[in-house]
């Protein structure tokens, strides 16, 4: 390891010693609203549009506007947490999906879309969910002017991608090409569940949008001179351990003598991508989900209710909250919990100026903190038992 | 002697298997002593008590040792006819037919099956060939067919360790299935599978011949049970590890003589002479969809051409033949497609209706005419990977049957139902271990009054249903025990 490794490895000590401390309090602040919330139907809808007055109103953040809304369907589509639906808890749930297009509809935006890009998928987003079992004509039907994408398709507009460069200069790419839908966007929505993550820690509203990255792209096995027509594989190869850069049409990494590995690389590409695409809505739930990973791993990962719901109109600011909803502190640097192995990316979003990770900033609205926590750590399996100084006290 | 249901095993022993494989690699003394202990009727022991009730003995090659084998059987043969064991000698390379048949006959065997027979001999001999020349239309007591492949994930090319996958990461899975229902569809006889398992040094599990039955009998075929050296060495030791999982899964099938006369449900019916360039298209496009759990129903076009409406039931029909079907063929087609069909098919075919296309890239011009959809590709069919890809997507996954929760390296699953309608069955294989998966839930579409859950080696159990959470519906959560390489449920279609 030569120091310039070193120094990147350390994380958030080592970048802490050269981020201005103004940086950090200046990082923009919003109100966070947390509700709790014990189910997907009626209550669910009535915790939602509350929550969304309590942060100002959805009108004058979506009317006459483009609503863009990044929902999660990470992973393969036939693995399950135990019997239960992914919806309950690895995705977003679809009953959530239909009712802020609803809301979003009430409140008076143009068009609606919903994307994703679903796994190595080489057709619509509707044909995806289909195929993993979710009606699609569900979340068409509950608005009119409702589209489904699959981001890591070309985009079928004027032109398939669209460079986003990241403020700053970028910690690891200068820019993503993203699908254009992303570009024709007046207002993003990230929509996913509050998760523990293997690799960055916590799964929250900005995580989400490392699944904007198109695998045509970002995926392994591209060209590379040019996309690929459709997508052959996940992110590993570019993404998690950079073995390789995307085809030269798009910009490579700034220092390929960085590290490679994934604690380092994914949590840099998320902070990159919430400075460069920024969320304007972060809703997560916390209804129902896993605890120990974010994907189904038997005797790791298990299927918890805490029954909240935070959202926020800064995703940092939100993804702070949720983090202590967690019973997880935002301020941890690396080596601590939960980011034992990888730095924190609410530090990096923070240091981007995309918004502030300190509580103490943060107005909360609705249910207090103490009120909802739910001790993430105390559940779980195996990788935390490994780890048992970093178990918070019960 | 009825050979619908019989459960063989091949039995390689005495002095003509030694004079066929002491000249190969890795014949060794010990090799050479298990055959000549499994010639000695005393090896039979291992087999009372399980439901193998056949012993296919090594009988004729065409060689000098042919004789001494079929004299120094007797002792053999008559100890397995007191275990009520059928006896089938096995005929192969250049043995001359008539005096195999004779020396058979002579010596009280059940039948012979011989290599490349054809005609109508008076004594039962069992056809087998390879899959280039199947005696389709034989009248034999069983056909016998080889070229079988070694059921399971295929090794990975890539190292690591890991199972392969496709271009889409689908686990490329090794089955006789989508053969096994394409052959079962022409034959009247029963159809015997001959493959063998994996030589040294190659480990054979007693879970991977578990998964080669189950393979084999969830497509309606029956496996030539096939040994290998270190297994039979065990056994003609008296070491039976493992033997009583291959039995109960041979016992479990036997069982169910019933499940092997159900038709498909599948929605894709693949239409094709199935001969030479033809075979070697629509078989793979029946392969690619198998691995996908893309449920088809096998037409052979001669069996559709004398059928009046042969595409009842399907919501799409694949045609990859080279040569374009007959007319009164192509105007059931075009009545398909009219009536809502989705017809996927060559250049041959001819485009017409209004352009229709699809949101997704694809190989096909798509086209609606009447209440279906035409699809013709844009140039040659020769990616069957492709055309099993894209008829799935052109067909969507909102007409699926069915849905496998956390059953990594499944596929080709049967849907089936009986010829009565009143029951229907689907069977699942998982081809590596899937202990670590999870619990695994299976959504189906159709509601139906009870179902019960098979498995190999536990009674039959009522199985609840619950309405799917977020979509039509409803689903089946399997117990924990349930990850093995076979399960069943079958559904009971209308109350009697």
């Amino acid at each position: 390891m030569n120091r310039r490794q070193f120094v990147s490895g350390l994380g958030a000590a080592g970048v802490a010693l050269i981020q201005p401390a103004g940086m950090r309090a200046a990082a923009p602040t919003a109100p966070v609203a947390i509700a709790k919330c014990k189910s997907y139907g009626d209550e669910y809808l009535a915790a939602t549009a509350k929550m969304f007055d309590q942060l100002g109103g959805l009108g004058r953040i979506v009317k006459g506007k483009t609503v863009t809304i990044k929902i999660n369907l990470t992973g393969v589509e036939n693995a399950r947490q135990d019997y239960l639906p992914q919806g309950r808890t690895i995705w977003t749930h679809p009953r959530t999906v239909g009712t802020v297009i609803h809301l979003l509809d009430k409140a008076g935006a143009r068009r609606i879309r919903v994307v994703e890009g679903a796994w190595m998928w080489p057709a619509s987003l509707e044909e995806f969910m289909w195929k993993a079992g979710w009606d699609p004509e569900l979340l068409l039907g509950a608005a009119p002017r409702v589209e489904l994408v699959n981001t890591n398709l070309p985009y079928k507009g004027k032109q398939p991608y669209t460079r986003f460069p990241v403020p700053q200069g970028g910690l690891l790419f200068p820019a993503y090409d993203l699908s254009s839908v992303y570009a024709e966007s007046d207002v993003l929505v990230s929509m996913n569940k509050i998760k523990e993550h293997g690799t960055a820690g916590v799964t929250l509203s900005i995580k989400n949008l490392f699944g904007i990255t198109p695998t045509t792209i970002y995926g392994n096995k591209v060209p590379k001179d040019q996309p690929a027509p459709r997508p052959y594989a996940g992110r590993t190869d570019i993404g998690h351990m950079g073995n390789r850069q995307p085809p030269s049409s798009s910009l490579p990494e700034k220092d390929p003598g960085s590290p490679r590995q994934a604690g380092y690389r994914i949590p840099r590409i998320v902070a990159d991508l919430a400075a460069a695409a920024p969320v304007s809505l972060a809703l997560l739930d916390g209804i129902d989900t896993v605890a120990g990973a974010e994907l189904p791993r038997p005797g790791t990962t298990v299927a918890i209710s805490p029954g909240v719901l935070v959202a926020g109109l800064n995703a940092v600011n939100t993804d702070a909250v949720a983090m202590a909803v967690m019973g997880l502190d935002p301020m941890a640097d690396r080596g601590k919990v939960p980011f034992e192995t990888c730095d924190n990316t609410l530090r990096l979003a923070e240091e981007l100026g995309v918004g502030t990770r300190d509580l103490g900033r943060i107005e909360v609205v609705g249910a207090s903190i103490k009120d909802v926590v739910f001790r993430f750590r105390d559940y779980g399996g195996p990788r935390q038992r490994r780890l048992p100084g970093n178990r918070p006290a019960a | 002697m009825q050979f619908d249901n019989i459960v063989p095993l091949r039995w390689p022993s005495g002095p003509l298997e030694i004079a066929r494989r002491e000249k190969s690699a890795g014949f060794d003394a010990q090799a050479r002593q298990t055959l000549e202990r499994w010639h000695d009727p005393a090896a039979l022991e291992f087999l009372k008590g399980t439901a193998i009730d056949c012993i296919v003995i090594s009988w004729a090659a065409g060689l000098a040792a042919d004789a001494e084998q079929q004299r120094t059987a007797a002792p053999l043969i008559e100890a397995a006819k007191r275990l009520n064991l059928a006896v089938v000698g096995w005929g192969e390379g250049t043995a001359d037919h008539n005096t195999a048949i004779a020396a058979a006959q002579a010596a009280g065997l059940t039948a012979v099956a011989i290599h490349g027979l054809r005609g109508k001999p008076e004594y039962p001999v069992i056809a087998w060939s390879e899959r280039t020349d199947v005696p389709w239309d034989s009248t034999a007591p069983a056909v016998a067919i080889g070229d079988g492949v070694w059921p399971g994930v295929a090794p990975s090319s890539g190292g690591g360790g890991s199972s392969s996958a496709g271009p889409t990461g689908v686990p490329w899975l090794d089955s006789n299935g989508w053969y096994i229902q394409m052959a079962r569809v022409r034959l009247q006889a029963p159809l015997w599978v001959v493959f063998d398992p994996p030589t040294p040094p190659a480990v054979v599990p007693a879970q991977s011949y578990v998964k080669a039955i189950c393979d084999t009998e969830t497509a309606g075929g029956r496996w030539l049970i096939t040994l290998d050296d270190k297994l039979r060495a065990d056994l003609a030791a008296g070491t039976t590890a493992g033997w009583k999982d291959i039995a109960a899964a041979a016992g479990f099938f036997k069982a169910h003589p019933d499940w092997k006369a159900y038709r498909s449900l599948g929605l894709v019916g693949i239409l094709s002479d199935f001969e030479g360039a033809d075979f070697d298209l629509s078989g793979e496009i029946l392969n690619l969809m198998a691995r996908r759990d893309l449920l088809f129903r096998v037409i052979w076009k001669s069996q559709a051409q004398g059928t009046e409406q042969p595409f009842s039931g399907l919501k799409a029909l694949v045609y990859a033949d080279a040569k374009p079907p007959e007319p009164a063929l192509r105007r059931k087609i075009t009545a398909f497609v009219e009536q809502g069909g989705l017809f996927v098919t060559g250049q041959e075919w001819g485009k017409a209706g209004v352009p229709k296309p699809p949101n997704f890239e694809t190989q096909f011009d798509v086209f609606a005419v009447g209440k279906g959809r035409l699809a013709i590709a844009k140039a040659a069919l020769d990616d069957p990977y492709q055309l099993a890809a894209e008829t799935q997507l052109l067909l969507s996954h909102r007409n699926d049957l069915v849905k496998i929760y956390n059953s990594p390296s499944a596929g080709c699953t049967r849907y089936t139902a009986s010829p009565d309608g009143k029951t229907a069955l689907l069977q699942c294989l998982s081809y590596a271990d899937s202990r670590w998966a999870g619990l695994r839930t299976i959504w189906v579409r159709e509601r139906y009054p009870s179902t019960r859950l098979w498995t190999i080696d536990t009674p039959p159990a009522a199985l609840e249903a619950h309405p799917s959470e977020e979509y039509a519906g409803v689903e089946y959560r399997l117990p924990e025990k349930a990850t093995q390489a076979y399960l069943a449920l079958e559904f009971e279609r209308q109350r009697t």
